[in-house]
């Protein structure tokens, strides 16, 4: 692995957590992103977005070496080898869980170092920097551990075996020498707002065992059977990351700003969790047989959008809440000069009118599952199918939240028909309450708007919206969720349009035009997903599982996606790992193996 | 002064409380849901939690009133404006602590700062002073205690 500048390739990280937060791993052992205490905090290692001043962990032989990484087994714990020419090591990484009752660091993140073979000098620096690397960061010894601090938040790093720390500038470091059958544990323990809880070294092993276990039991209970069952699994669990555990809300993705292109400046923070990704989290989860996770998810979207219902909101906070003021941090040069590095998602904003298909879609699956939904819920949801109709005709930003201004996005308007549709679904079987004949009104409405103008005839291809007659990628989710049949006419000539106008060998791009930020950008990966999904719908199961295989091989080496893939050098590019690439994964796979099996029968 | 009048007071005043923090959620101020937050303690089914929630909603009701009534009975006077100094402080307590603290501890159904991945909850925690339901919660909240608090004084004050 080769740095750039400091910068390792997006593609060699790999992602661990606990449910709160995450922390990317690249294969050279350095922990280069972590915030604390949750997912939308500020880091305390952010030196992926700034490789001299963000802050990191590093832990390596103190030689020359190669290395690679892996899960432990079906886990979310990481193991990352080291050959070094005295021989080899193997670095244990984890954000680890706790028992219910035990006095526990509110945090916890564990690195337990084992000899392989011969015997490898290691050396490793901690350098812990709160708030975005802003401020102060202090220092100090404190009962043979060094704690670091700033305001309300602390860090303690402790280490066993591991050679004894030194204090340099801003950094804690040390070396060690490791042969076979010796162990070494590094341990960083946090907290916010309250005292630092420090673990024993027992303490902090028994837990990072404790967290293997859950993971291998968590996994092994994902119910699909299927040539692509490695990567469903993964995927799984790299969703199961994004789960914000107190709340149930799924973030987009761990990380803020990772650039879409680089050098540009499609930096976005997605530490956020967007309610139009509420049908395809359903849809996964259920289908997987996650049913407690997917019914948190529900009871999270159905509440915490009370606040502003039946006007949805673009995304919320993993606490529910609705404030995301979007800021820049100057200070930080950004990863590889990708300036600015912004935190914070000003598209909350935004009207993006195809939310509303997303949740109802997201009801009408849970309603499906569960067998029916409470009274209250029922009403609410009436209540967003009754805005939807009277609002389906407005102007909106589309799906990709785009900064040139609201316009009539035939994609959204889609999506608002799934919406009307749904609702009209869930009155008939009395889950709602009915006002299906206004319901349906609207939604003929919706479908003749988008017949005269959103279908280009002569291309045989739906257009992106009403004053733009290029195609977006995100046309083929009206295959998907039912407003066309998958296997008509018009669905064939979208999916030829996609093929022809923005595949770049197996990845597509969402779309050629412009979107008022400026800047390239590369393919997006959820939409080469969607078009192995239409091409399985469209029974055309074998050009869909050629396409499958082609975009697993795409992944890293640890079976995980980032948001946007360069076709010409593979390079990752965007927040990692995307939650939506890898939904939109274990759809595309399930729906081939339904569509096989719909074959058989 | 006299425990009826207090009692009555806890009647009235809990309906007050409990409307008010409804039109506050209708019109968008805040999605706390006291009878929701308390019926899921004992089931996850929305419908009977709402039940269940309400009873024990008014039962607290009740409670406070005759705590108040205690304090009333203790510094030998009781009033509109002393029992809304009291509903004061009961918001304080309730906003700060109660719903903030404790119910997380014990709420079998809502995460908490520390719930990680080997669980998944079904309510979210309300946050430092239940912000996360909404950044006028607290306000809402202790407007309603004050309301709830000037009742039950009045009404112990007032009944004989």
């Amino acid at each position: 692995m080769t740095r750039i500048d400091g910068y390792a390739p997006i593609r060699d990280y790999a992602v661990i957590g606990d449910g709160r937060t995450c922390a990317l791993v690249a294969r050279d052992g350095s922990i280069d992103w972590l915030p604390l205490p949750d997912f939308d905090s500020a880091t305390v290692l952010a030196s992926i977005v700034d490789a001299e001043h963000g802050g990191c962990f590093e832990l390596q032989p103190d030689e020359p070496f190669e290395s690679t990484h892996r899960y432990a087994g079906d886990s979310n714990v990481l193991e990352t080898t080291f050959r070094a020419a005295g021989g080899a090591v193997r670095v244990i990484d984890a954000l680890v869980l706790a028992q219910d009752q035990e006095l526990a660091p509110m945090r916890e993140l564990v690195r337990s170092v084992a000899g392989i073979s011969g015997s490898v000098r290691m050396r490793w620096r901690f350098e812990p920097r709160f708030g975005y690397a802003r401020g102060q960061t202090t220092l100090q010894e404190q009962l043979g551990r060094v704690v670091a601090k700033q305001g309300s938040e602390a860090v303690v790093l402790g280490s066993w075996n591991a050679g004894a720390m030194s204090l340099v500038g801003n950094a804690v470091v040390g070396t060690f020498e490791l042969a076979a059958g010796e162990r070494a544990v590094l341990d960083v323990s946090a907290t916010h707002g309250e005292p630092a809880v420090i673990p024993r070294r027992e303490d902090a092993e028994r837990r990072l065992a404790l967290t293997q276990r859950f993971w291998g039991e968590w996994s092994a209970r994902a119910d699909y059977e299927g040539p692509w069952r490695d990567a469903v699994v993964r995927s799984a669990l790299a969703l199961k990351l994004l789960c914000y555990a107190p709340s149930g809300a799924i973030v987009a993705a761990p990380t803020a700003s990772l650039p879409e292109w680089i050098g540009g400046t499609r930096n976005w923070d997605y530490r956020f969790s967007w309610l139009r990704d509420a049908s395809w989290t359903l849809r996964a989860l259920l289908r997987l047989g996650y049913f407690d996770e997917a019914q948190a998810y529900f009871w999270w979207f159905m509440h915490a959008s009370r606040l502003t219902q039946p006007r949805l909101q673009v995304l919320y906070r993993v606490d529910g809440s609705t404030r995301s003021a979007e800021s820049e941090l100057d200070h930080l040069e950004g990863y590889r000069g990708s300036r600015p590095v912004r935190v914070g998602n000003g598209a909350a904003d935004q009207v993006q009118l195809d939310v509303y298909g997303g949740m109802l879609e997201a009801v009408f699956q849970y309603a499906q599952a569960r067998g029916r939904i409470d009274g209250g819920t029922g009403k609410q949801v009436a209540k967003i199918a009754d805005y939807v109709s009277e609002h389906w005709s407005d102007r909106d930003s589309g799906i990709w939240e785009v900064r040139g201004g609201p316009t009539h996005f035939v994609q959204s308007k889609a999506l608002c028909w799934v919406a009307l549709d749904r609702a009209c679904k869930l009155a008939e079987r009395g889950i709602v309450p009915d006002h299906s004949d206004r319901w349906r009104r609207a939604a003929d409405a919706v479908r003749t708007f988008v017949d005269e103008n959103g279908w280009d005839a002569k291309r045989g291809t739906y257009v992106r919206a009403t004053n733009q007659p290029e195609l977006d990628a995100s046309l083929l989710t009206l295959a998907l969720l039912g407003y066309d049949d998958p296997q008509g006419d018009r669905v064939a000539g979208l999916i030829a349009a996609v093929q022809r106008e923005l595949a770049d060998g197996a990845l597509v791009y969402r779309y050629r035009g412009e979107d008022g930020v400026g800047g390239d950008e590369g393919a997006f990966v959820t939409c080469s997903f969607w078009l192995v999904e239409a091409l399985a719908r469209a029974g055309r199961i074998d050009e869909a599982g050629a396409l499958m295989d082609e975009l697993v091989g795409c992944g890293n080496d640890v079976g995980l996606y980032a948001e946007e893939i360069d076709p010409s050098t593979g390079e990752f590019l965007g927040n990692f790992p995307q939650g939506l690439t890898h939904l939109a994964l274990v759809s595309a796979a399930v729906a081939i193996e339904d569509a096989r099996r719909g074959a058989q029968s | 002064m006299t425990i009826w009048g207090a009692l009555t007071g806890g009647l009235v005043g809990t309906v007050v409380l409990t409307s008010a923090l409804r039109v506050g959620q209708e019109l968008g101020w805040t999605r706390m849901d006291l009878p929701l937050l308390l019926g899921t303690v004992f089931t996850s089914d929305r419908n009977r939690a709402n039940v269940i929630g309400y009873a024990a909603h008014f039962v607290n009701g009740f409670l406070f009133a005759l705590a108040y009534y205690g304090i009333f009975r203790a510094v030998g006077h009781a009033g509109w404006i002393f029992g809304a100094v009291l509903g004061l402080v009961h918001g304080v307590f309730a906003s700060g602590a109660l719903v903030t603290i404790l119910l997380p501890a014990i709420h079998p159904h809502m995460g908490a700062p520390w719930t990680d991945s080997s669980e998944t909850p079904l309510l979210e925690p309300p946050g430092f002073l239940m912000r996360n339901y909404g950044e006028r919660t607290a306000v809402a909240s202790l407007l309603a205690h004050v309301a709830y608090g000037a009742i039950v004084g009045g009404f112990a004050a007032q009944l004989t």
